[in-house]
């Protein structure tokens, strides 16, 4: 497990990088397809299959080839002779690692809980996590759902008023 | 723990160099698909930790956001290129022409 974790962790981190390193946008759309198979590959480490099964259905399936599709459409070689960076890199790199200094100081100073709730590896094996991500999207979360359906709706209209030719 | 937490904002501090330094609309767009992905593995990494379910109901309810939100915004990228020619984000500077 250590050592998967190490490859995963690996693997993303120099796909992220190379994501927005490349000058072409069609290698940086692959680095982050290989991006999320280290993502699912994190899930099923933790426990849950099912979210690995969706990162890779929904990310690297759906959005990468609408992503993709976008990229073909727009014409790449007129694209391509202009800069890829912005002046204010420095700034950039700045911010971020304001930002990851931030982050790495709450992780190690918060306060750290013990597990509150009864879904341990065993239970969560034995009764099997498509079942129990199932049980509670269909009972507790059953508004947020419909509200995510609603949302859906409203994105294809979005998308195709947005696509049209003239407003 | 602790070591997919600190994997995650690795990932959270690329997205957002990412989002900052580059031109490209589609890449940055890219970008915050990374954000989106670092955020998810800290839900799923601190529910498998505090043994509760509720993270990984929100990480689905990401994705549906996440897919809405990719299908939005590749619309957007499209009626810009028809309007200027380029997806350069810096000739974004005016709200109609």
């Amino acid at each position: 497990m250590e050592a998967l974790f190490y490859i995963f962790s690996f693997i993303a981190i120099f796909s992220a990088l190379m994501v927005i390193t490349m000058r072409n946008p069609m290698t940086s759309a692959l680095y982050l397809i290989l991006c999320f198979f280290a993502f699912a590959g994190f899930y099923v480490i933790l426990d849950m299959q099912f979210l690995a099964a969706m990162q890779i259905l929904v990310y690297a399936g759906a959005i990468m080839v609408l992503i993709v599709l976008v990229i073909m459409l727009l014409n790449i070689s007129k694209i391509k002779d202009m800069k890829p960076y912005l002046h204010q890199k420095i700034i950039g790199v700045l911010i971020s690692l304001i930002l990851f200094i931030e982050i790495i100081f709450y992780i190690f100073h918060g306060a750290q809980k013990k597990p509150i709730g009864i879904f341990t590896h065993a239970l969560i094996k034995k009764i099997g996590n498509t079942q129990v991500i199932g049980e509670f999207l269909f009972t507790e979360y059953v508004l947020p759902f419909e509200i995510a359906s609603i949302l859906l709706f409203v994105a294809i209209i979005g998308a195709y008023l947005f696509a049209k030719k003239k407003f | 723990m602790n070591s997919y937490l600190i994997v995650a904002s690795i990932i959270f501090s690329i997205g957002t160099l990412g989002v900052i330094i580059r031109k490209n609309l589609i890449v940055v767009f890219m970008s915050l698909e990374l954000m989106f992905n670092s955020a998810n593995l800290g839900f799923v990494a601190v529910s498998n930790h505090l043994h509760l379910i509720s993270g990984d109901i929100f990480v689905i309810f990401v994705i549906v956001v996440a897919a809405a939100e990719a299908a939005i915004a590749l619309g957007i990228a499209i009626t810009f290129y028809r309007e200027k020619g380029t997806i350069d984000i810096d000739k974004a500077n005016e709200l109609k022409n």
